[in-house]
């Protein structure tokens, strides 16, 4: 089986010679490849080149767009960091609030460089590994592309105390998220992967849940042709799981480090992938034999879930994690698929 | 039957109700004088609050604790508004103490919550704002004479930058005598690394966060071989 066929496999239900594993490891194809981080996160064919590194000395099975959300809200003209040890932030915000960034235009996903950049490293990796891996395009929902273009503390005054003007921002943004998850599934991406922070319990209250968070990300979800996966954000997603269950088109769900694996099914029953839960940026402070117990947790508590995905889980694994580290992880699932057959 | 304002407020703060919050504090002022709002309704709701939403308490979501720092600002400048009619702005009590996100975290809600929450309590504070060098955190701490900096970081990349501004604590011979305050996401879910990072000490919510600076303030003035002032 190759690794398109294995996460294939996953997504039907079926069984595959061993467990998909993905590593969210945009950053550290720079490690692997010695690019400077300003061309990593400018130049789509230099990040292309490091998760072609990640595949080849990895063999991770899901390969990642770049891990660089600050780029849309660069779009909308904030301004991004330069990154040092990680990948850009915003620096300074586009609007200082949800009124002002009713103003703003949308960015053209055809013609942006921030967007080009993430698009055109789809489609290198597209054409690269074209039947053998799937691709997963990341972004952000309607409903936290805001924070990237305004700021949490002034969306929180729009969602809290505001809520018309946060609604009209959600509506004006929406198109923009359909128009740029339908261009990377174009430019082929397998799937969508995609944060909503702000339409989890853990960041926001009922109200803003119920009434903005999630109506506004199942309109915007269902306009999407292809499938898509959620993304615990860094916020806790079991306990909210059931919020995010049934979103049009959404296949998979991946919770944070630690949460537990068997609850996570048994809420979600058969049919979505579930993916995790390594914890990605702690993975430097650990050593190999911990990495690898870690693993095979996982692994043993879903041996018989054929729609789990072992993934590391939150943002991107840290430049200094010692490469056997990451060995680890492909060893164990190798472990794992020699124990199957 | 008398009403029970804490309650109430504590209610409003845990509907993220900041209205319904400023109408309980309103109605409580009308039968008190509410310059003793801080200490006599607000410090002690808010104390209340902390300890729920330290514990996860249902309900109990990142904005709620937005919302509690909102209107720790609102009270504020409602006593600033006062003490100016009055002849000028009343002197913090406490401090001076410094806050920034550490260089690198561009994440600054939490630490604005830490200040607001802090500045309420009587807590001269100087915000630094995001992406401080170590360099600037001490610069600044020499400047003003704060002997407690309050670091954060949200994510476990920038958290270890925590330990670049211990070494340069360390390098100027300030060791004890400014102590070293750490909080943010990463800390929350990985309380160790506190130590490993070389932190003097976190709270458990924002709002506890005024505790912990009177702790690390009494040990910089007993490092430093002071009463405190």
């Amino acid at each position: 089986m190759n690794s398109l066929e294995r996460v294939l496999a996953a997504l039907q239900n079926r069984p595959a010679d061993r467990p998909a594993f993905l590593l969210n490891a945009g950053l550290y194809g720079s490690r692997l490849t010695g690019a400077s981080l300003k061309d990593h996160y400018t130049d789509p064919a230099v990040y292309a080149e490091g998760q072609m590194a990640i595949r080849e000395t990895f063999s991770p099975d899901l390969l990642v767009s770049p891990f660089a959300l600050a780029g849309l809200g660069a779009a909308f003209g904030s301004r991004m960091s330069t990154p040092h040890r990680q990948p850009p932030n915003v620096a300074a915000f586009a609007a200082p609030s949800a009124e002002a960034a009713l103003q703003l235009p949308l960015p053209d996903v055809d013609s942006h460089p921030q967007i080009l950049y993430l698009r055109e490293s789809i489609r290198i990796l597209a054409k690269t590994y074209a039947g053998q891996a799937p691709v997963i395009g990341l972004l952000a929902s309607p409903v936290d592309l805001p924070p990237l273009i305004i700021g949490l503390e002034a969306w929180l005054d729009a969602l809290l105390f505001q809520p018309d003007t946060a609604r009209a921002l959600l509506h004006r943004l929406s198109p923009f998220f359909v128009d740029l998850g339908k261009a990377m599934l174009s430019d082929g991406a397998t799937a969508l992967a995609l944060t909503a922070n702000l339409a989890n319990r853990f960041m926001v209250p009922a109200p803003v849940v119920e009434g903005l968070g999630l109506p506004s990300l199942a309109q915007a979800l269902g306009e999407i042709p292809g499938p898509v996966i959620l993304h615990h954000g860094g916020c806790p997603l079991l306990a909210h799981l059931a919020d995010f269950m049934g979103l049009p088109n959404t296949v998979g769900y991946v919770v944070d480090a630690g949460e537990e694996l068997a609850a996570a099914r048994a809420l979600l029953g058969p049919g979505p992938l579930l993916l995790g839960n390594l914890g990605g940026p702690t993975l430097a402070g650990l050593r190999p034999e911990e990495v690898s117990a870690l693993c095979d947790q996982a692994l043993a508590q879903r041996t018989t879930d054929p729609q789990f995905i072992l993934a590391t889980s939150g943002a991107d694994i840290p430049l200094d994690t010692p490469p056997a580290c990451l060995q680890a992880i492909t060893d164990a699932v190798c472990r794992a698929g020699g124990a199957r057959s | 039957m008398d009403r029970d304002f804490s309650q109430e407020l504590l209610d409003a703060i845990q509907r993220a109700d900041r209205a319904g919050a400023n109408a309980v504090i309103d109605a409580w002022a009308a039968g008190h004088s509410f310059p003793r709002v801080v200490p006599d309704l607000l410090s002690p709701t808010l104390e209340t609050f902390g300890r729920l939403w330290a514990h996860g308490t249902q309900g109990a979501s990142l904005a709620v604790g937005y919302v509690a720092a909102k209107i720790a600002e609102d009270v504020l400048s409602r006593l600033l508004l006062e003490a100016a009619a009055g002849g000028g702005p009343p002197q913090p009590a406490k401090g001076p103490v410094l806050m920034g996100n550490v260089e690198d975290d561009f994440h600054p809600l939490g630490r604005k919550m830490v200040a607001a929450f802090l500045r309420a309590d009587g807590w001269e504070v100087h915000d630094l704002g995001v992406d401080i060098s170590p360099a600037q955190f001490l610069d600044k701490a020499e400047e003003t004479g704060a002997r407690v900096i309050g670091a954060s970081a949200m994510m476990y990349s920038t958290a270890k930058n925590v330990a670049r501004l211990r070494e340069e604590i360390d390098r100027r011979g300030m060791t004890g005598r400014i102590q070293l305050a750490v909080g943010g996401a990463v800390f929350k879910l990985r309380p160790e690394l506190v130590e490993a990072f070389g932190g003097d000490g976190t709270a458990a919510s924002a709002v506890e966060a005024s505790a912990l600076f009177e702790r690390l303030w009494q040990r910089a003035c007993t490092a430093a071989g002071e009463p405190r002032p």
